[in-house]
């Protein structure tokens, strides 16, 4: 199994594909860095009624929270399109006929992109979260507010953070055994996960309306997008699921869809 | 070939036996039995859709048969411990992502069957691919591509080479660096699988041939006795044409004439024709035996049976 993991982590340093989407996360994390620092600089100085943020999101460590995890919106989307990448490629560039020869046992090739899938996913995470922590501090220990490292909101957004890296890449991966079609899936995908969760919130915002109940929002969750969101935002209220909900929905999503595609490609024929 | 005795070389035989694979549509492998020697290059032949290409890849295991068993030395391929020890292949589909350089797709598959990184620069050199080593797969010609996909088929120095199609797409020279290269293998008593639809090409390479059409086995066994089973046919050259034709309406020959003094006449030899010439006082200025090449063979073995299913 190590082998086929050193395999498939070969797979991704050989090709320029990764690169260009570490640069897209880079770029991504630098954006949301500056418009959350901003965003923390007005709040702390008393502006963030202005954003909505009042009461225990107002506070230094919720902010604090924010910059640390600042780029986690695209970059989850990243990880997710390299773990389909990492399914979708063997199948565009018929690379799959080699892979299978080299082991017929099919259900250790997708575990093992499984594995490398999450593994890549952390050092996403790691590389994201050492760059925002070493931003954050400077900047919150420059502006007087404190790193707020020790506090465990903090804490506990960077573990949640790390938890979603990894969930999104597995989910890549088993939406590439579900989607073959590289254009197909990484169109899809990306759809979905940036413009999907819009018109589910929209959708359950009408239904909420109508039915006159405003706990039906909670039902979002069942979106993977939406429960990603809910998995990393603190507290819970008659429209907010508890974090571990979305923690559950979104680890179901990610065991389904890797079930479902290793049976799918054990019967596949390759040709 | 197989005299009963076990021999030492088993282990890298082919085994093929009433392997059938229907799809939606279409029956593309139908029954199919036949066995495959080591130490010989073996032909396998047949038209476009006869179902050679997913005969072999049943036999890989990247297509499940519907009914009936393929193995490689008594095991299926998924059962191998090392597959790639045991069995190299070259499938037409096969190719490498384009963006990666020849050597590291090498070297990918090297990780995943646990040999040696080592093997992957030694298999380039082995196919004459060693200059290109680090020029990505996308720069690569045809040719280059059939080579490197015949290194990575080296790579675990197997027993028993697998190749679709090699010859497509490959020059003269490329074509006779092949066929040396096969016929070597084959000569240190490996198991030597090749589908082509070149005939000319498989009758200077192969020893054996196994001929299908329709998803079915037409023939099977050494060329020059599928060859030979064939009937010779007499090429005569005759001002007299008319007159020699109805001399031999008597006999059991069948005669076919272009109307320019040119007979093709099967089912007598040529002795027989040059009698029945002498008898009827018909002057000839040309009388040959025409041996019948794979390529009349397989034609006349497969008519009827071709085309698109």
């Amino acid at each position: 199994m190590s082998n086929l993991v050193r395999s498939e982590l070969l797979k991704i340093r050989t090709t320029s594909t990764w690169w260009w989407l570490a640069i897209g996360a880079f770029l991504s994390i630098a954006l949301a860095f500056a418009f959350n620092a901003w965003l923390a600089s007005e709040t702390l100085s008393g502006g963030g009624e202005e954003f909505g943020y009042t009461g225990d999101a107002a506070s230094a460590p919720a902010q604090a929270a924010n910059l640390y995890t600042s780029g986690q919106y695209l970059g989850l989307m990243f990880v997710m399109l390299i773990g389909i990448l990492m399914v979708t490629n063997e199948f565009f560039h018929q690379t799959a006929t080699t892979t299978f020869l080299a082991t017929p046992r099919r259900t250790s090739v997708i575990v093992s992109k499984l594995i490398a899938a999450s593994l890549l996913g952390f050092a996403f995470w790691l590389v994201t979260t050492v760059i925002d922590l070493a931003a954050g501090a400077a900047f919150l220990s420059l502006n007087d507010y404190g790193t707020q490292l020790g506090e465990w909101e903090v804490h506990r957004a960077l573990l949640l953070n790390l938890m979603a890296y990894a969930i999104w890449t597995v989910l890549g991966v088993g939406i590439g055994t579900l989607i073959t079609n590289q254009l197909g899936a990484v169109i899809t995908a990306s759809v979905l996960y940036l413009i999907g969760t819009q018109v589910v919130g929209l959708l359950f915002l009408l239904l909420a309306n109508l039915l006159d109940n405003m706990a039906v929002l909670k039902w979002q969750v069942v979106w993977p997008a939406a429960a990603s969101q809910i998995m990393i935002t603190p507290g819970e209220n008659e429209m907010l699921p508890a974090w571990w909900v979305g923690a559950l929905v979104l680890v179901g999503y990610a065991v389904v869809s890797g079930v479902v595609g290793i049976l799918i490609t054990r019967r596949r024929d390759i040709s | 070939m197989t005299d009963g005795q076990p021999s030492p070389t088993n282990d890298a035989q082919i085994v093929v036996s009433g392997l059938t694979k229907q799809y939606r549509n279409v029956l593309a492998v139908n029954n199919l039995s036949f066995t495959v020697e080591p130490g010989r290059v073996t032909g396998f032949l047949g038209p476009n859709g006869a179902g050679k290409t997913t005969t072999l890849r049943m036999l890989l295991n990247l297509v499940t048969p519907t009914a009936g068993t393929a193995t490689i030395g008594g095991h299926r391929y998924p059962a191998l411990a090392d597959p790639l020890r045991h069995v190299g292949a070259v499938l037409e589909a096969s190719s490498a992502h384009k963006g990666r350089t020849g050597v590291n797709h090498l070297r990918v598959i090297c990780a995943a069957a646990g040999l040696p990184r080592e093997r992957a620069d030694q298999a380039l050199e082995l196919v004459g691919l060693t200059p290109a080593a680090t020029r990505k797969f996308k720069g690569y010609s045809l040719g280059m591509k059939q080579r490197l996909g015949i290194a990575a088929a080296m790579l675990g120095d197997p027993r028993v080479l697998i190749l679709d199609e090699p010859a497509n797409g490959l020059d003269p020279e490329g074509i006779r660096w092949m066929r040396g290269f096969l016929k070597g293998l084959a000569a240190e008593g490996r198991t030597v699988l090749v589908s082509s639809h070149l005939l000319s090409e498989m009758q200077l390479l192969a020893d054996d041939v196994v001929i299908i059409a329709a998803g079915q086995l037409v023939r099977q066994g050494p060329v020059d006795q599928v060859i030979g089973s064939m009937a010779q046919g007499v090429r005569v050259r005759t001002p007299q044409a008319d007159v020699l034709t109805a001399a031999l309406a008597e006999g059991p020959a069948t005669v076919e004439s272009d109307g320019q003094g040119l007979l093709l006449i099967s089912g007598v030899d040529a002795p027989a024709v040059g009698r029945a010439a002498l008898a009827a006082g018909v002057e000839l200025h040309e009388l040959t035996t025409e041996r019948p090449d794979l390529e009349r063979v397989f034609l006349e073995l497969t008519a009827g049976k071709a085309g698109i299913r």
